[in-house]
């Protein structure tokens, strides 16, 4: 069963997309936590977390992109010229960050240039970076405009009855993998950090409800399990984006187990619950702008700060990797904030920068985490 | 930080050097020149910008005043603001505030020391910034992070949703120096109702939020002077970019770094009003006699420069353009959108604001169309081919000032304009505009230095047929 | 009528001696951190080997890097103009030219007269220069001219994606001691380096008559794992690609000289 996680979770277009694509039905891709899955999904479309993962260089993406960006969205660029993303017949781009919306432009001159490889329908969906009651009235507004677009695009009404059920699948593969880290929270913990990021990420891309059924099967396994690992030095995982397990299956390899994380690819997917009553839009809508887990809502690091500690608590976490890919700013400046207020409660950091892409910097880092890990024994 | 930078506060230093700039020149040229003996290092851009006369000298007084206001602003019991660059300080006057304008203190300082502000940037990455931040912030923000000028009470923030990695320094400064922190937003959309009413209430936010941290309330008197100030300090300052259009250009180069540094440090008060009249009387001159704002009277070529301008080297760039008499036409930099302006033209008009001071509601709304739209906050929020964003203004400026070609230079923080440079070059040479994209930073010479940067040009004003 | 072209570039000097459009002689050496004094040395290897003194020429022009520096020139010409130059005379079909050199990469288009229509030099923080092989070649201590050639018998590249010189530096020392086999990883970094070459040429709309100059286009590795990434066939110019910039100039003289006599 993990076997089928990390088979969906390290393979761009998995078998599920595949079925998916055989049984006539569509898939739209979105750039970023902070895009609605629930609105997608009750237009009777897929939602695809956007990737690039194996992507083996640039060179289209530079065309295009200038340098001194981030290379997800440049390595996301780059699997979409070279067709792999051929399965998708939207996307939604979002400023997420910086990096993450300078794709928009980059993506329709690419599409422009390379015919055939691009999907139809494209849309560029506004989400502001505070919370207001004027904030959340735009976005409700500019929610509106998605669904329909969407309805308008795809040729199918969304209905209020559309929405609540999608609220409820995406609200209960929260509440199960928010069981998951209270597995992972135990002293026995009965899944590697490797793998429970393969179940995490899978949640992304592939049909919510088969996700749903498959995680809950899971679930009653690991709780099932006594052979978990114990005696570890127990790790938070923290910063810019990792969907790639190799990442974390590296850091485990001197020794350590990641039992949490703060990740946007992570846990902030799923911490927080739509609320199921009232009108499901504006509920979406709330839930979505309320999330203040990312740095792009500036101006909330002692939220963010109170969610890592609450993390480490729960999980029992000895120490912290704040990790950024090069040219992330935002987790890169805010991982500075952390590490100065997680070491001064005693709680040892790891501060790195990467690049986003195969694991091209496999030496440095494993020398780093060696370090740190041998730091942490003595 | 080396231990000599930490004995002397950042803002007193430039405060006193500018001071005796702007003095020097009240006695004879030569001792004014004389003076610049004991400063061979900041002499070079003193010198290029008293070499523009009354101009010049009245915008070294003006920053003078500024600095002196920021400095002795706790004695006089005021409130400071840590403010980024793109933030019309106007309403900070009617809310007894005064700002420190990070991003043009960090400018000031770049150009006046040859050794640039590297020891600054640097301890802004030792505490915790990234190396790929925005160099503008980190260089005087460095500075007061180590505690080495005046201690803001709070910080107000206009790049959220406009620059992260701006944003983030801002947003960064405050937990660092633990202030309270007010963060203007833009959404990606501009002219449409929901996006205009969204601004509206956010700059109330903003204007609330001053008034706890002050305990004072907005004075509707000063207010009203602000509008009306800035209405006329737009008037002079769209009739000199009227002039720009002439082929020759009569306005020297440097008039728009004047600009808009007097936009930024005193926009709605007199004392940018007074530089630009200054401005707008030379270039009317040359205008009369047909002559180019050039040193030597010629043109030979005009420049558009479709982002920021390059800092870090003693105003070089702009001596070196004028040596080559190319009139230097402005920036993104410049792009503030009053309604009078050249480049608004009849379809762009609802990307401009107007200032209306019929009632205070009128008034607040006037500044907050106005902030909306500061250079920056109006074209990077959005997908650069929308309406009113950096395309379309790019395109505009060409339209009015008709540039033979086009630079790009920016800093290496910037990921929007450095995401979207290369397409953009691509839609300007479609235009037939030459366009050169060069990588290098506005702020930190140490990326690249002036001496290549000016090469590279050099070889592009040649090769592309440009200078014959 | 005898001219002369010299180009100091960042990492080499180069000088050509024309005769009536034949080249007489050329040289290539090592630059050294003085430009004039590179240049006049290489200078006098080119004339001593066509057994010519310095007054025998009625025009030389200076390009590369180094350019500025050198005093005994009579005009200094960008060395983008010399490579667009000197790939048209040789072949006059060709419309795109990529030099790569020791510092720079650039794409440079052509019109159907050798004059520059648009160029573009690589973005700073890229390493997609011939110094990068260098370093590569010492990190796999490799002579640089055999790197090429053990890149062609590489059967499975390894994937090589970083973009700054000193990351790529310790991935290759950590893919040695992982145990990737040397043409493997010659074979990686040069197709590394032919994808960002691709998109800098790419940026400016790629022209299917491409030729190569510079140093790096005597890489058979390169010229090759180019090819395969525009999937465009790279037309061979005729004599040693590295002199190019040099033999513009050269040409550049002449025409120069046409015009004083007419
Ligand atoms: N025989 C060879 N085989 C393979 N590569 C070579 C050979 N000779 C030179 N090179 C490559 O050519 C590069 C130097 O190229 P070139 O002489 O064109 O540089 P340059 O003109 O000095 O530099 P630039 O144009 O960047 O200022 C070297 O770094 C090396 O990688
Ligand atoms: S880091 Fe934040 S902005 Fe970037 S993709 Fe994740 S949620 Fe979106
Ligand atoms: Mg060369």
């Amino acid at each position: 069963m993990l076997n089928e996680f990390s088979e969906v979770a390290k393979t761009l277009s998995n078998r599920f997309i595949q079925q998916w694509k055989d049984d006539g039905k569509q898939v739209v891709g979105f750039m970023c936590s902070y895009v609605p899955e629930e609105i997608i999904c009750a237009a009777g479309l897929l939602p695809f977390r956007m990737r690039g993962i194996g992507a083996s260089s640039t060179s289209i993406a530079d065309t295009y992109f200038g340098p001194v960006i981030c290379s997800f969205p440049k390595c996301i660029l780059q699997l979409a010229g070279e067709g792999k993303y051929d399965f998708l017949d939207g996307i939604i781009l979002i400023p997420g960050c910086d990096s993450i919306r300078r794709i928009d432009e980059c993506w329709r001159k690419a599409a422009e240039e390379s015919h055939g490889k691009f999907p139809p329908f494209h849309l560029y969906y506004g989400v502001p970076h505070k919370l207001t009651d004027y904030s959340l009235e735009w976005f409700v507004a500019e929610t509106r405009k998605l669904v329909e677009s969407l309805e308008r695009h795809f040729g199918r009404k969304i209905t209020p009855e559309d929405l609540t059920h999608a609220i409820k699948i995406y609200n209960q593969g929260r509440i199960l993998l928010t069981r998951l880290d209270e597995l992972r929270a135990g002293e026995n913990v009965p899944i590697s950090g490797a793998d429970a990021t393969a179940v995490i990420i899978s949640a992304g891309v592939m049909p919510r409800d088969a996700y749903n059924r498959l995680l809950e099967e899971l679930l009653q396994k690991l709780s099932r399990s006594t052979n978990g690992m114990t005696g570890k030095k127990r790790l938070l995982l923290a910063g810019s984006i990792i969907d790639d397990i190799d990442l974390v299956r590296l850091i485990e390899a001197s020794g350590g187990i990641v039992v949490a994380d703060t990740l946007c690819f992570g846990s902030r997917s799923y911490v927080d619950l739509v609320e199921e009553d009232g009108d499901p839009l504006v509920a979406i809508a709330r839930r979505y702008l309320s999330h203040k887990l990312c740095p792009r809502m500036f101006g909330s690091y002692k939220e963010r700060l109170e969610f890592m500690k609450q993390r480490v608590r729960q999980a029992r976490v000895d120490a912290v990797i704040l990790q950024n890919i090069r040219f992330c700013d935002m987790h890169g400046s805010e991982n500075s904030l952390y590490e100065r207020d997680l070491e001064a409660m005693g709680i040892p950091c790891l501060k790195i920068e990467r690049e986003y892409g195969p694991l091209v910097e496999e030496g440095r880092i494993k020398m780093r985490v060696d370090a740190f890990m041998e730091s942490l024994n003595t | 930080m080396r231990k000599e930078y930490r004995e002397y506060h950042f803002d007193r230093m430039v405060q006193s050097i500018i001071h005796f700039a702007s003095l020097a020149y009240d006695g004879t040229p030569k001792e004014a020149f004389g003076m610049f003996r004991y400063a061979p290092r900041f002499r070079e851009a003193i010198e290029t910008i008293l070499k523009t006369g009354e101009p010049g000298v009245l915008l070294l007084k003006m920053i003078d005043k500024y600095l002196i206001e920021v400095l002795t602003a706790h004695e006089r019991g005021k409130k400071i603001a840590l403010c980024t660059f793109n933030f019309s300080p106007g309403v900070l006057k009617p809310l007894d505030v005064v700002p420190i304008c990070l991003e043009p203190v960090t400018t000031l300082g770049v150009m006046m020391w040859l050794r640039g502000l590297g020891e600054y940037l640097n301890y802004c990455c030792e505490i915790g910034f990234t190396e790929t931040s925005c160099s503008a912030q980190r260089g005087a923000l460095g500075a007061y992070l180590a505690g080495l000028g005046v201690k803001p009470d709070f910080v107000l923030c206009n790049s959220i949703g406009v620059c992260d990695t701006n944003a983030t320094a801002f947003n960064f400064a405050a937990e660092y120096l633990d202030l309270p922190f007010y963060q203007l937003n833009a959404p990606p959309l501009l002219t449409d109702e929901r996006s205009q009413k969204y601004h509206r209430q956010d700059f109330r936010g903003l204007i609330s939020f001053a008034e706890e941290q002050t305990g004072k309330k907005l004075d509707v008197d000063l207010l009203r002077e602000v509008i009306i100030e800035t209405d006329k300090q737009d008037m002079i300052m769209c009739e000199i970019e009227d002039l720009m259009r002439l082929v020759p250009s009569p306005v020297p180069g440097i008039f728009n770094v004047f600009m808009y540094s007097a936009k930024y440090i005193y926009g709605g008060s007199k004392e940018a009003t007074d530089v630009m009249a200054s401005m707008l009387e030379v270039a009317k001159r040359n205008a009369s006699e047909g002559r180019a704002g050039t040193t030597s009277g010629k043109e030979d070529a005009r420049a558009f420069a479709v982002y920021v301008d390059h800092y870090s080297a003693q105003l070089r760039p702009w001596s070196w353009l004028d040596s080559k008499n190319i009139s230097h036409l402005g920036c993104m930099m410049n792009g503030f959108w009053p309604v009078h302006a050249p480049y608004a033209e009849e379809n762009l008009k609802e990307g401009t604001y107007i200032m209306d001071s019929t009632n205070e509601d009128t008034m607040i709304d006037s500044l907050a169309d106005q902030m909306s739209r500061m250079p920056m906050v109006k074209q990077i929020r959005g997908p650069y081919d929308d309406p009113h964003q950096w395309l379309s203004d790019t395109m505009a400026s060409i339209r009015t000032y008709k540039p033979d070609f086009c630079m790009y230079t920016g800093t290496i923080g910037c990921r929007n304009t450095w995401g979207a440079i290369k397409i953009l070059a691509r839609d300007t040479e479609k235009m037939g505009i030459p366009t050169l994209i060069i990588f290098g930073d506005a702020f930190d010479h140490r990326i690249t230095s002036w001496e290549s940067m000016r090469d590279k040009i050099d070889e592009f004003l040649t090769v592309r047929g440009i200078l014959k | 009528m005898l001219v002369a072209g010299c180009d100091v570039g960042s990492l080499t000097a180069k000088a050509v001696i024309l005769s009536d459009g034949k080249i007489l002689s050329q040289a290539v050496r090592r630059a050294n951190s003085r430009p004039e004094e590179s240049a006049k040395e290489i200078m006098d290897l080119a004339l001593a080997d066509a057994g010519l003194a310095f007054s025998d020429l009625a025009y030389v022009i200076g390009t590369g890097y180094g350019r500025r520096q050198i005093s005994f020139v009579n005009e200094v010409v960008s060395e983008i103009v010399c490579h667009g130059k000197a790939a048209q005379w040789l072949n006059p079909s060709v419309r795109m030219v990529i030099d790569v050199g020791g510092q720079d990469a650039k794409a440079i288009l052509v019109d159907e007269n050798g004059s520059v229509v648009r160029y573009v030099y690589n973005d700073k923080c890229a390493s997609g220069t011939g110094r990068f092989l260098e370093i590569m070649a010492e990190a796999l201590e490799v002579p640089l001219g055999e790197l090429g050639e053990q890149a062609t018998i590489s059967q499975n590249p390894v994937s090589i994606s970083n973009q700054c010189t000193v990351f790529a530096e310790t991935e290759v020392v950590s893919l040695l001691n992982n145990g990737k086999a040397i043409p493997d990883i010659a074979s990686g970094l040069m197709r590394a380096m032919a994808h960002r070459i691709a998109a800098l040429a790419k940026s400016i709309g790629l022209e299917p008559e491409i030729a190569m100059s510079g140093g790096v286009a005597k890489n058979q590795g390169m010229f090759s794992a180019l090819e395969e990434v525009l999937g465009l066939k790279i037309m061979r110019l005729e004599g040693d690609p590295q002199i190019n910039g040099a033999l513009g100039a050269a040409l550049l003289a002449e025409e120069a000289m046409r015009k004083t006599v007419s």
